[in-house]
């Protein structure tokens, strides 16, 4: 199945590494998910733990506290890392 | 002491704003009898602010500490060439002020302490937080949810940009979003264009809740991306533990 994947907020240009969308296994949950997406990020500074974590619009958590989840067929995976510029 | 009408003359002047689609008659006299707090009034804020008073809004509370410097000039639209070094607040109420003679702008020259935070919350109707760290992010909120009012938080970093609307305890509030402290980051990039969207977005929001026009954005997250080009609306979940809202919760953190 494949999977849109959104990276925004702060850093987001060092989040150009990781593809816009992702080919994953039938069932794969959010957690194998944000791993093949850690995986892009090893050259870089990653993401931070409290990047917020939506799937298709509904509201996980935290990259460090999340509720599991399920990814289906063409899901928005989307990852904001906590923007405060003023 | 609420107004119960408005002049012909204010009629004439929001006569493109009063009408289908837009505020109700009735919503203009609402937001003439609202009292919004901003803080604080710079790259975002300042739209915001600017947006409240154009939309008249019947008082608007500033509140933005130290001088106008040069770093500044990219973004903060209430300011000039001719604020360098002086102090921010008084100038931005100044510039608001020519911008609507209907409208009253108080001006606080430095950022709320949690006490202040309190006080103000209690005597306005809405809350547009547009600091630069989550350390006053999160104040405001604690604020904005022990004093029952909807509160907006502006914020943004380089190209980009997110809106948070928190109705307190009904929908998530910043707490329930950021569990945990993210980190700070003092000399934050910033393009003008980013910050006067987002802004004015707020101001937007803000003038839809006073007049109780169209929906409210209460319990969602807005991320503009004008860097990748793209945008994402996420529907927020209360954090059931939350020490700020949470169910039980007396000492908002």
């Amino acid at each position: 199945m494949e999977v849109r994947v959104v990276v925004s907020g702060r850093n987001y240009d060092t989040a150009e590494a990781i593809p816009r969308h992702l080919t994953l296994p039938e069932g794969c949950s959010v957690d194998e998910a944000l791993q093949a997406v850690a995986e892009f990020c090893r050259q870089g500074p990653g993401l931070p733990e409290s990047c917020l974590v939506a799937v298709s619009g509904t509201h996980l958590g935290t990259l460090r506290r999340h509720k599991p989840h399920v990814l289906s067929d063409g899901d928005e995976l989307v990852l904001i890392a906590p923007v405060a510029g003023g | 002491m609420n107004s119960s009408e408005l002049s012909p003359e204010e009629l004439t002047r929001y006569a493109r704003q009063i009408g289908p689609g837009v505020f109700s008659a009735e919503g203009q006299l609402r937001l003439k009898n609202s009292t919004a707090l901003v803080t604080r009034v710079g790259g975002m804020g300042g739209p915001a602010a600017l947006a409240l008073v154009m939309a008249g809004v019947g008082r608007v509370i500033i509140a933005h500490g130290g001088q106008m410097i040069s770093p500044d000039l990219n973004r903060q639209v209430l300011g000039s060439e001719a604020v360098l070094g002086r102090p921010r607040a008084a100038h931005f109420a100044d510039y608001l002020r020519s911008m609507n003679r209907f409208v009253t702008v108080e001006a606080i020259d430095h950022e709320p302490d949690e006490d202040e935070a309190l006080e103000l919350a209690g005597r306005v109707d809405i809350v547009l937080s547009c600091p630069p760290g989550f350390e006053e992010r999160l104040r405001l909120n604690r604020a904005a949810v022990r004093g029952g009012v909807p509160l907006i938080d502006a914020a943004q970093w380089g190209m980009t940009g997110t809106l948070i609307g928190v109705d307190p305890g009904r929908t998530a509030c910043l707490r329930c979003v950021y569990p945990e402290d993210p980190p700070f980051e003092e000399f934050f990039p910033v393009v003008g264009g980013i910050s006067a969207a987002i802004g004015a977005l707020a101001g937007l929001e803000a003038t839809k809740i006073l007049s109780q026009a169209g929906r409210p954005m209460f319990g969602r997250l807005w991320m503009i991306d004008s860097y990748g080009a793209c945008t994402s609306m996420v529907e927020l979940a209360r954090d059931p533990d939350c020490p700020c809202c949470g169910p039980g919760t007396r000492r908002a953190t």
